[in-house]
């Protein structure tokens, strides 16, 4: 268990977005897992004992079905199992082991399906990851969340994680950074985005490949102040301090961010991500 | 699928169009051609509130009190590249809307390859301009109904559907004209993949890929219903699009009734034949609108706009025209 910190007012603030012992994205929607679990891991660095936090923690374990999957609800059986692995990085968090470990063997038995490499698209088909949805490819935030989940564990050597982490490194674009998932199309590079690229970042603290990572260093921390989103701030921040970058500008900005009024669009997951970026990168890591 | 395998479908298909009945069935009857009327607009400076208003009520669109969602395709903000639906022509349909009486107007997407909204119908250029009474939604993170697949090609027996596009009263669908990397062109019909949310078929929604693109848009064509479509023509993609392509200025909106007729006639402005692109082929199937005969072009002379759009290699055998 994280010890108690401080009490934080951005925690506060963020248990202002519970309703019917869940998070919604937005106000005017229904409890969404991964936004509660967003809210988890802001909470296990200050108040993992707290009222809010035993009541989102009830409602994600109840929503773990036999074979240790999380879904997104229990009325769309099957759906959203990719939240399988947030959900076993909370409970590792949370001291819940049976639980994520019930999760961890959801997360094993899940693979990406793998093809024959295509001469138009610059990867590797054969290297398995994590899909979003089962019987599908393997995609960046799938694969990068699965990798922290074992990471966090104890499992960062299992055969799993360390391909999780070939993946990765394969899918990175060639100048820095990653997109969804295809770093090039018919010999030009794709787009790199902020949110998957701090994410697959928070892969490789404390964990072998981190040498090959600094093209996407370089680009997070070299456009750093283009970053406009709450999302990206966040998940720039979690990634750039994961490897020691300095991190004062963007968290200023982020800081601001998370201090400006909330409206009827303000995702939550993006309000907690950022609450846990402010607390540094350390409950993604080992 | 690799493109050349898709491809060979395409062009078999393409070749047997000509015979009756292999298109999926008899086209559905209908009393007269789809109305497609050509708006020129030469660049994004100029309010069309007025007229397109002026079009959707002479199209006998009816919106008084009732609740209408535009879908837009806004999937990637990047001020360099022609990629989304461009905000004033989403703007001046959201104002029309609301001029027509619409009780409520909300824009969504579910952008298919970005998760951050802010990218997306959250992002500050489409916000700012917009009528305050205009509401954006971030339909990837929300909630979904369960609708059975009225389709049978993709074998998925339902799509989860946003809740935006399964409550509202009236559908709009709001398309960029660009080529696709994929599907030689994307406009009103693949726009439908923006009705289902990321959190339920990730990013990108490589379910409906798996399932066969084309198979999803045609599924998704007979699952959602669509009151009325506007092409963003002012300034199109080519080469290599959705995203990486060129900006094609064309000068132009096209707004139908009809999703298949706005495709195929963006289709033959932009030089492709759509009784080559396997999926328009299919859609003539249930669709009316496929055949230049099927489809009465309104408003501006289509020579016009007519143009020849650059595109891979792959999709050239799609080309044909001089339609107009």
């Amino acid at each position: 268990m994280i010890p108690a910190a401080e009490p934080n007012p951005l925690v506060r603030r963020l248990a202002a977005f519970v309703r019917d012992g869940g998070v919604p994205y937005y106000p005017s929607g229904e409890p969404a897992v991964e936004a509660s679990l967003l809210a988890l891991l802001a909470l296990s660095a200050s108040e993992p004992g707290g009222q809010t936090a035993k009541a989102l923690l009830a409602r994600i374990s109840a929503l773990q079905g036999p074979d240790g999957s999380v879904g997104l609800a229990p009325a769309h059986p099957g759906q959203g199992l990719w939240l399988t692995a947030p959900a076993a990085v909370v409970f590792h968090r949370y001291d819940l082991k049976a639980a994520r470990d019930r999760a961890l063997g959801f997360l094993l038995s899940l693979k990406s399906v793998t093809v024959a490499n295509d001469p138009n698209v610059r990867q590797d088909n054969t290297i398995v990851g994590w899909p979003w949805v089962a019987g599908t490819f393997g995609w960046v935030e799938p694969t990068a969340w699965a990798a922290i989940a074992l990471g966090v564990s104890g499992q960062g050597g299992h055969p799993r994680a360390v391909e999780g982490r070939r993946f990765l490194l394969d899918r990175q674009i060639p100048s820095g950074g990653w997109n969804y998932g295809n770093p090039g199309v018919n010999d030009r590079e794709l787009l790199p985005f902020w949110d998957t690229t701090g994410l697959a970042l928070l892969v490789f603290g404390r964990q072998p490949g981190a040498a090959r990572i600094r093209p996407s260093l370089d680009f997070l921390e070299g456009n750093q102040d283009r970053i406009e989103s709450l999302c990206g701030l966040a998940w720039a921040a979690l990634g750039l301090e994961c490897h020691g970058r300095d991190t004062a500008r963007i968290k200023k900005r982020l800081r601001a961010a998370l201090d400006s009024p909330p409206d009827d669009t303000t995702n939550a997951a993006h309000f907690a991500a950022g609450v846990v970026a402010l607390a540094g990168p350390k409950v993604f890591l080992p | 699928m690799r493109r050349r395998d898709f491809l060979k479908g395409a062009a078999a298909l393409a070749n047997g169009a000509a015979l009756p009945g292999l298109a999926g069935g008899p086209p559905q009857t209908r009393p007269a051609p789809c109305p497609v009327t050509l708006l020129a607009v030469p660049d994004y400076r100029r309010d069309m509130e007025k007229e397109i208003a002026a079009v959707m009520a002479d199209d006998g669109l009816v919106l008084k009190g009732k609740k209408v969602l535009l879908k837009p395709n806004f999937v990637e903000a990047h001020p360099e590249r022609p990629i989304n639906t461009h905000p004033s022509v989403i703007a001046s349909v959201a104002h029309a809307c609301l001029r027509l009486g619409a009780a409520e107007v909300t824009v969504g997407e579910a952008s298919g390859h970005r998760r951050d909204p802010w990218f997306s119908v959250l992002n500050p250029t489409l916000r700012a301009v917009l009528d305050r009474r205009v509401r954006t939604v971030d339909m990837n993170h929300g909630d979904a109904v369960a609708v059975p697949n009225r389709g049978r090609r993709s074998g998925l027996p339902q799509f989860y559907l946003a809740r935006a596009v399964a409550e509202a009263d009236a559908l709009i669908s709001l398309p960029k004209m660009k080529t696709h990397h994929w599907m030689g062109v994307t406009l009103c019909l693949k726009n439908l993949f923006g009705t289902l949310p990321g959190i339920y078929y990730g990013w990108p929604k490589n379910l409906l890929h798996f399932r066969g693109i084309e198979n999803s848009i045609l599924d998704l064509a007979q699952t959602v219903k669509v009151h009325y479509n506007v092409i963003d023509g002012v300034v199109g993609m080519e080469g290599d699009g959705p995203i990486m392509g060129r900006a094609r200025p064309v000068g132009a909106l096209l707004l139908s009734p009809f999703s298949l007729a706005a495709d195929a006639t963006a289709s033959r402005l932009m030089g492709f034949d759509p009784r080559r692109i396997l999926y328009l082929i299919q859609a003539g199937g249930f669709l009316p609108g496929l055949k230049a005969e099927d489809v009465a072009v309104r408003g501006e002379n289509p020579r016009r706009f007519a143009t020849v759009f650059d595109c891979l290699e792959d999709f050239k055998r799609m080309r044909g025209g001089p339609f107009f």
